[in-house]
C-alpha cells in the first residue's frame, strides 16, 4: 500500500515537473515535433482544396446535383445494345437507306427514319423501335 | 453539425448508388451470357482510374470504371472499342457515372493486358449539366 502511494507521489510530481517545464517556455522535443506535423497536414489540406478547385468541373457544386431526379439506367438494353446493335444497324441501315426510294413518295420518310437509325447506332431498344417503324411506314419485310 | 451529419449520410448514399450501378450491370451481362446472347462474359469493378482524367467530382482511389471479360470467346481491339463506344454513346449514363465519382472508362480483354481507356468528360457533353 506503501509503495503503491510512494509511486503515485513520484508520477504526481513528474508531472508537477513537466508543467513547471512548459510554462517556464521550455517545451519538450515532441511538442515541437507535433506543431510541425500539424503544419504540414494543414499545408497539405489546403494544397489539396486549392488543387480541387482547378479541376474541370469544379464549378459546379454537388449540392446543384443533389435535388435533380436521377433516371434508372436499363442495363439490360446496355448489354443488348453492346452485343446486337452493330448487326442491327446494319440490317435497318441498308433496308431504309434514302437510295431505294428516290422518286417514290416514301423517299421523304426513309429520309428521316434514316437520320433517325444513324443517330441512335448503338442503342439497340431504339433501333428495334425503328425497325417496327420501317415496317409499318415503308413496308420493309425484315428477315428474324 | 446537421449539415454535416447529412453530407456523410449522402456520402454513404453515393457510395451505395455507385456499388449498385455496378451490381446492375453485372447482373445485366452475366444474364445475357447465360442466355447465349453475349458470347463473353463480362464483368464491371472499380479502379483507381487514370490521374490525368480526373474532375472535382472523382473519387479518391476509385475513380476508374473497368470492364474486363471474364470467360468466353477472346475479344479483339475492335470489339473493346465497339464496348466502349456503346457505354459512350449512352449520355444519360455517362453523366450519372460523372456524377457519382468516376472519371475513366477502361475496358480490357480477358487475355494479355490489352485494355483501352477513355475520359468520360469528353463524352458527357456537359453544357447544360445543371438545367
Amino acid at each position: 500500500m506503501q509503495i503503491r502511494d510512494s509511486l503515485v507521489i513520484e508520477e504526481v510530481s513528474q508531472i508537477g515537473d513537466t508543467l513547471t517545464n512548459t510554462t517556464n517556455g521550455s517545451y519538450s522535443l515532441w511538442f515541437w515535433i507535433a506543431l510541425l506535423e500539424l503544419t504540414f497536414i494543414i499545408v497539405l489540406i489546403f494544397r489539396l482544396k486549392k488543387k480541387q478547385s482547378k479541376l474541370p468541373l469544379s464549378e459546379i457544386s454537388k449540392r446543384d446535383i443533389k435535388g435533380k431526379p436521377t433516371t434508372q439506367i436499363d442495363m439490360d438494353n446496355l448489354m443488348n445494345s453492346i452485343n446486337g446493335a452493330r448487326d442491327l444497324y446494319k440490317v435497318l441501315s441498308r433496308a431504309c437507306h434514302p437510295d431505294k426510294f428516290i422518286g417514290s413518295e416514301k423517299h421523304q420518310i426513309s429520309e428521316e427514319l434514316f437520320q433517325e437509325i444513324t443517330k441512335n447506332k448503338r442503342n439497340y431498344g431504339r433501333l428495334q423501335e425503328l425497325k417496327n417503324q420501317a415496317q409499318e411506314s415503308l413496308n420493309i419485310n425484315f428477315k428474324d | 453539425m446537421w449539415y454535416k451529419i447529412i453530407e456523410i449520410a449522402d456520402w454513404f448514399g453515393e457510395l451505395a448508388e455507385r456499388y449498385r450501378l455496378i451490381k446492375n450491370f453485372n447482373r445485366a451481362a452475366k444474364h445475357s451470357f447465360i442466355t447465349g446472347v453475349a458470347p463473353t462474359l463480362l464483368e464491371a469493378k472499380i479502379t483507381r482510374g487514370e490521374s490525368a482524367y480526373r474532375h472535382a467530382f472523382s473519387k479518391w482511389m476509385g475513380g476508374g470504371f473497368r470492364i474486363k471479360a471474364l470467360s468466353g470467346r477472346t475479344l479483339e481491339r475492335l470489339e473493346l472499342i465497339e464496348i466502349g463506344r456503346v457505354i459512350l454513346d449512352n449520355e444519360e449514363l455517362i453523366r450519372r457515372m460523372i456524377s457519382l465519382g468516376w472519371d475513366t472508362l477502361e475496358v480490357h480483354s480477358n487475355r494479355g493486358f490489352l485494355g483501352l481507356k477513355w475520359k468520360l468528360q469528353d463524352h458527357a457533353n456537359i453544357g447544360g449539366f445543371i438545367d
